[in-house]
């Protein structure tokens, strides 16, 4: 399972799991793309990389989640793959994905924000909990 | 998440959360709703939150919260506190991230058998004419800097530009605009995130209805605002977009950064805040006010394309049809405001996040065609069942620094909701009820199913029964356009 729904009364709080903390970023992306269209759909004919700065894991998923959630207000832009590398306070991902067209992707919700609520980065057993603003 | 912590009954409509509930707290949280509501306020996380708000800094009076309260971020939606300007913080969390997420009401001459049998078409040209759902966008040009007019000037700059009447803004809180905005404290990447969307609904619980008024209950209160029995009305839902949301979002990072170098400790990293008086907190109240003058600019517009839409459904100007704005409020904002607390004046940033400013007569903040009355206070409450129009007591000015509710108030998660209904069956029961509804997105339809939401009724009777607002008229819709 790459994530799964957790019960919030009014928003949306995801957890995404994976063997890696890497893949728990790339599939805690994927869940955030999937809650605003179908995801399957998208084509992935664009490429993009994102590059963000932070102090902790914390400040580092709140950062790039925010980024994904800009380019797509703002430049239209939806990804449906991710590959990310986790260095000391910064990551690297490679998005790929197209232009957004309410008529092809299935629209479900638009997501206002990342919120830091229950926010957790779980490095032992590796996994991602968030609430997004819907 | 449940909460099973101490609520003491201190009347038949308030509950108290006492300050010795957790550490930190600073004052009690008071949470207004009937004993009937109390097992479902329970069932989630909220209560909790309304207690971690009484943690912060410079709280003044109580940590309060209305009947349509639930679970949300930092602070619970329909949470109200008020922070001393001086003493206090500002916390973007207690604001929401759509920032003035408001209503809208708009009064027609016209009675519901004239737009009745022409609601599909109406429905359907609304829905043509004001850009809705996931990533929608409005069709506004903007060059160089002349986007920050929109951040300066609000409904101002929306009127200026055609987008409406000079005395749309006089029924507007705020007069549309909110002085204290400036432009430069709001980052180019939140202007990139506005300006596609400006004059667009959005989706989610944003909608924009088409209702008449089925029952007056304060006659005076009605006719000063324009109401009668059968007319039909018009109201929208929806806020600052991603201008708003990219505010929000820059500045929870400054100041959750600003508390961890300052050692401010609290509960949730969500609840992140500073001082009113340090830059962080001068600054984001400037881009705060930047985003709410957004969201009036939006409002504004989609006003004008409302005109514009039934100018075209019925041939007639919108003059003779009688579309005057009865009022516009927000329920996700901080202001800062003048209060008597404990027989004393005194300046404090109320933070309202889903709840409703609801002045009383003769505070001078209420236009002057309402100020001997109040000013209306507009609660949607599901698109089956409609809306109140509220008015502030004087009791409201004392009890929760002139605030009220704000709506129904989410019971059933959305993934819930769309496990448990389908459209055709949420299409049918409406259609059980005549309303026509039109969305651009199937999960809007599950999602807003009204048996997702409390019951209004219940909600009103408490912030009546608590002496906090009146009822002025039940407004009932006929056809609803969803994002």
């Amino acid at each position: 399972m790459r994530y799964e729904l957790l019960e919030h009364t009014a928003d949306l709080m995801i957890k995404a799991y994976g063997d890696t903390l890497e893949e728990c970023f790339e599939n805690v992306a994927f869940a955030m793309a999937d809650q605003i269209v179908d995801a399957s759909s998208i084509y992935l004919s664009k490429e993009e990389d994102i590059v963000i700065e932070g102090t902790d894991l914390e400040e580092l998923l709140y950062d790039f989640l925010s980024e994904i959630l800009f380019i797509f207000d703002a430049r239209g832009l939806i990804f449906g793959k991710f590959n990310i590398t986790l260095l000391q306070e910064r990551l690297e991902c490679r998005a790929w994905g197209e232009e957004f067209n309410p008529k092809k992707h299935s629209p479900k919700s638009d997501i206002k924000a990342v919120t830091y609520h229950e926010l957790q980065v779980n490095e032992d057993e590796p996994s991602i909990t968030v609430l997004f603003d819907v | 998440m449940a909460y099973n912590g101490p609520l003491e009954k201190v009347d038949d409509y308030r509950w108290r959360i006492p300050k010795s509930y957790k550490e930190g707290m600073r004052t009690d949280a008071i949470i207004f709703a009937s004993e009937d509501m109390i097992p479902s306020i329970r069932e989630d996380n909220a209560p909790e939150q309304a207690a971690n708000v009484a943690t912060l800094p410079g709280i003044v009076g109580s940590s309060l919260a209305m009947p349509d309260i639930h679970w949300g971020y930092g602070f619970p939606i329909g949470g109200v506190a008020a922070m001393d300007a001086d003493d206090g913080v500002i916390s973007p969390g207690g604001i929401g991230f759509d920032i003035n997420c408001g209503v809208r009401l708009i009064r027609t001459d016209m009675e519901l058998n004239d737009v009745r049998p022409h609601i599909k078409e109406l429905i359907n040209i609304l829905f043509k004419n004001v850009p809705a759902g996931v990533g929608s966008k409005g069709i506004m040009k903007f060059s160089g800097k002349s986007f920050d007019d929109v951040l300066q000037y609000g409904a101002e700059w929306a009127v200026e530009s055609g987008y409406g009447w000079e005395e749309d803004l006089l029924t507007t809180e705020e007069g549309g605009r909110m002085k204290t905005a400036d432009p430069s404290k709001v980052s180019d990447r939140a202007k990139q995130r506005g300006i596609p969307q400006i004059g667009s609904l959005g989706s989610g619980n944003h909608f924009l209805e088409v209702d008449f008024v089925e029952e007056i209950f304060d006659e005076e209160a009605a006719k000063a605002f324009g109401l009668r029995e059968g007319q039909v009305t018009i109201m929208v839902h929806c806020g600052s977009r991603g201008a708003g949301h990219q505010i929000a979002t820059d500045y929870l990072r400054t100041m959750e950064r600003f508390v961890r170098k300052s050692g401010i400790e609290l509960p949730d990293r969500q609840l992140a805040c500073a001082p009113t008086r340090s830059k962080e907190g001068e600054d984001y109240f400037k881009a705060m006010s930047c985003g709410a003058n957004y969201a009036w600019a939006n409002r504004q517009v989609i006003l004008h394309w409302i005109r514009e839409s039934f100018e075209e459904q019925f041939r007639t100007d919108a003059e003779s049809l009688g579309l005057r704005q009865v009022y516009d409020v927000a329920h996700n904002i901080a202001k800062l405001e003048e209060h008597d607390v404990d027989g004393k004046r005194r300046k404090v940033y109320v933070h309202r996040k889903g709840a409703t400013r609801a002045f009383s007569k003769g505070r001078p903040e209420v236009p002057e065609q309402y100020r001997n009355i109040g000013h209306p206070v507009l609660v949607p409450g599901n698109m089956g069942i409609g809306s109140f129009v509220l008015v502030g007591e004087e009791q409201v000015m004392k009890d929760t620094f002139g605030s009220t509710c704000h709506g129904a108030g989410r019971m059933m998660s959305r993934s819930q909701a769309k496990r448990s209904f389908t459209v055709k069956g949420v299409r049918d029961e409406l259609g059980r009820r005549d309303i026509y509804l039109k969305s651009a997105t199937r999960d809007g339809i599950l999602e807003e199913a009204p048996e997702a939401y409390k019951n209004i009724d219940d909600v009103i009777s408490v912030v009546v029964g608590a002496g906090l607002s009146r009822k002025v008229a039940k407004l009932t819709p006929i056809g609803v356009m969803k994002g």
